[in-house]
């Protein structure tokens, strides 16, 4: 079997199995892929002969770095058969290059995507909305997995003109970053259409930009629908002034005169394929307490210890090893910086491991790489 | 508290003081060796390298003139020390004994011994502090990371206190493929060895001026001279935060190029041009390069030492590309002379 053939067959059984499909196991899936890697990617072979891993269980399947991204090709494909390539936050500055994460194909993206951000978003029902995206407008070939997918989100639930023209996925009513900040007429805009239709508003964004929103408020209200909702993700990484979780969720109901259950965070990576989602929204299928990420069937968070990368006794923190079974062309397993904690039916998310003691003069790689 | 004297008499006393402390036979000596292992997180030998090799106790008579004349005249001089190089206490010390007769010192709560011991061998020399409290006119000597000094200049910037801050920075070895020999990879072994990597002039990376098999070469000598050197200076320990570095750089490596064991560390050569600083511990990347001065230009503000085992020609075009950084020869990177601060980049 041909490389590419040997990756649509295992796309499509990852497919199935985030549908509920398959009768497969989440380890036989996962193996199969780590096997299937392995097999085409030299690289991580060498991971897998230096750890010693014999690849016959799936909690021995190395996980690659999360840096491994940032400093090398993490695929099974040539880069001629690259289909998208999203773009690892990262700095310039030290000369590093930024770090991507290629795809031969999107569709797995798409699909998993679309099931769990419906059931952490929109709900059961289906209910057009209005779906509009705190962020700039993507670049086209998109070069930012957020943005990717927050296009997906308006192009799937949304797809309609704000103004009463032809669906523009591009238009700047949209996506309401500019280079002058948060665009927060066209922001009222959007909230007064849903309000017409008698719809709820779904407002994507990033953390920062919520931050320059409510600066850019001073205290007003947007008028939102009933059932609205934010979808927020990501940290600050310097791009604004810094607001706790928690008086950031607050303050954010608030402006939109929702309950704070309707802030619903998400975790991505540019690294996985797959997203995690609280499950606050009353109207929606995920159920969990405010502050802990919900993993989808095809994608598992294990705390391990950050020295023998072992998983950690339960209800201990440790740096997230995350399976996940989209990445069928990249890396099954992605060991991440990111400290977690199992909670109920799923993780908190506790910070980045910190790197090594301030020693006055150390550099440590995470300065250098992040 | 006024030791008196002139700036050169002071310098000297301190100096005597860490000729002492140098001394195996005496008791300070033995009581350097037995408190050190304890805060310093090296081993014994680790200890006693450092005492032998790395602390400065013969400046010629033109560097001690260099050092003086490379500070002003302060009223009083307080001194905020670093934990990661215990040696650097004494230079430390130096310039503020350099630049004011009456000296207050704080030293770091890991690794507290070296400053009082100096000032056991030179009593009244200086003062050990437990907080300092400069005051107009006055002159601060800092060294810690860049969110205690950013802390110090938020708080001194509208007083008349001098503050001179020396923050986190890193070294760099530059070696010729035609150069790559054993020798030099003994000599940049001696350069990591001491202080476990975690000092700014220890070296993080290495650049050799050829091909990737040059550097793949010379990444496997160096890593057969540091397996050498553990065993007459066994490795110190790290912490649960330097080993999680430690298990990150190689496993990156493992998958983005080609991870060498090294003793108790490990040599990455990444498979793609890839400058990234080896974290603490016996490691370091190696990279080929055909432009080495090029390719360091992006860290040159944090670049604090080069040493070097190249031709004159590119030893110069590196002195000229990086002016602020100590340029030497491989094996004498942790022995800069006592001309002045170690690390000479502006702040």
């Amino acid at each position: 079997m041909t490389l590419v053939a040997a990756s649509e067959a295992l796309h499509a059984r990852v497919r199935r199995f985030a549908s509920g499909e398959s009768d497969e196991s989440f380890d036989e899936l996962g193996l199969a892929l780590a096997r299937f890697q392995a097999a085409h990617n030299p690289r991580f072979a060498a991971l897998v002969k230096s750890r010693g891993a014999r690849l016959e269980a799936l909690h021995t399947v190395p996980a690659v770095p999360s840096e491994a991204f940032r400093l090398t090709r993490v695929a099974v494909h040539p880069p001629e058969l690259d289909r998208a390539r999203f773009l690892t936050s990262g700095t310039t500055t030290s000369g590093q290059a930024n770090g991507e994460h290629p795809f031969r194909t999107t569709s797995t993206y798409e699909t998993v995507a679309l099931l769990w951000g419906a059931r952490a978003l929109v709900g059961a029902e289906r209910q057009p909305r209005v779906v509009v995206s705190l962020a700039p407008t993507p670049a086209e070939p998109a070069r930012s997995s957020l943005g990717f997918m927050m296009e997906l989100f308006h192009n799937r639930w949304d797809g309609r003109s704000l103004d009463g023209g032809p669906y523009d996925p591009r238009s700047p009513e949209r996506w309401l970053v500019g280079r002058s900040g948060v665009d927060v007429p066209a922001l009222e805009r959007a909230a007064a259409t849903a309000r017409d239709r008698g719809e709820p508003l779904l407002v994507l964004s990033t953390a920062f930009a919520l931050v320059s929103l409510l600066d850019e408020l001073a205290g007003r209200r947007i008028e939102a629908p009933e059932r609205t909702a934010v979808m927020i993700t990501g940290g600050f990484k310097g791009r604004s002034r810094e607001v706790d979780r928690t008086t950031l969720r607050s303050s954010v109901a608030r402006a939109f005169s929702v309950p704070e259950t309707h802030v619903v965070a998400e975790y991505g990576m540019t690294e996985l394929s797959s997203q995690l989602y609280e499950g606050t929204l009353p109207w929606v299928e995920l159920r969990g307490e405010s502050d802990v990420l919900l993993e989808p069937p095809w994608l598992r968070v294990v705390p391990v210890d950050p020295i023998t990368l072992d998983p950690v006794a339960p209800g201990e923190v440790g740096i997230a090893r995350i399976v996940d079974l989209a990445n069928v062309d990249s890396a099954v397993a992605v060991q991440t910086e990111d400290l977690v904690r199992r909670k109920g039916a799923g993780v908190e998310l506790l910070g980045r491991r910190p790197g090594a003691r301030a020693r006055g003069c150390s550099l440590a790689l995470e300065a250098l790489l992040s | 508290m006024s030791a008196g004297g002139d700036a050169r008499e002071r310098v000297c006393r301190l100096i005597e003081a860490a000729r002492v402390i140098r001394d195996p036979a005496s008791d300070l000596g033995r009581r350097a060796r037995r408190d050190l292992v304890q805060s310093t997180d090296l081993s014994a030998e680790g200890v006693e390298l450092a005492l032998r090799e790395c602390l400065e106790t013969a400046p010629t008579d033109a560097e001690l003139s260099e050092l003086l004349s490379s500070v002003g005249p302060a009223a009083r001089a307080h001194v905020i020390l670093p934990a990661n190089v215990f040696v650097a206490a004494h230079r430390a010390i130096a310039l503020a004994l350099a630049s004011s007769a009456s000296v207050a010192v704080k030293p770091s709560r890991r690794e507290p011994h070296f400053a009082r011991l100096l000032v056991l061998a030179a009593p009244g020399l200086f003062e050990v502090v437990p907080e300092i409290r400069p005051e107009a006119g006055d002159a601060l000597w800092a060294y810690g990371g860049d969110e205690t000094l950013d802390a110090l200049a938020t708080r001194f910037s509208a007083t008349r206190v001098s503050l001179f801050a020396r923050g986190p920075g890193f070294g760099a070895a530059v070696v010729d493929r035609a150069k790559a020999t054993r020798e030099a990879a003994r000599a940049l072994a001696a350069d990591i060895v001491p202080f476990e990597q975690r000092g700014c002039l220890s070296p993080a990376i290495a650049l050799v001026a050829g091909d990737a098999a040059d550097a793949l070469g010379f990444a496997k000598l160096l890593s057969s001279e540091l397996e050498a050197f553990a065993r007459d200076v066994p490795a110190g320990t790290l912490d649960a935060n330097e080993l999680a570095d430690v298990a990150r750089y190689r496993d990156a490596f493992s998958y983005a190029g080609t991870v060498i064991p090294a003793g108790p560390g490990w040599v990455a050569v990444p498979e793609e041009h890839r400058l990234v600083p080896a974290p603490a511990g016996r490691n370091l990347t190696v990279v080929a390069t055909s432009d080495p001065a090029r390719d360091l230009l992006p860290y040159a503000r944090q670049i604090t030492a080069l040493g070097v085992a190249a031709s004159a020609d590119l030893r110069t075009s590196l002195a000229a590309a990086f002016p602020d950084a100590r340029v030497s020869d491989l094996g004498r990177m942790q022995r800069p002379p006592f001309d002045g601060p170690a690390d000479r980049r502006p702040f």
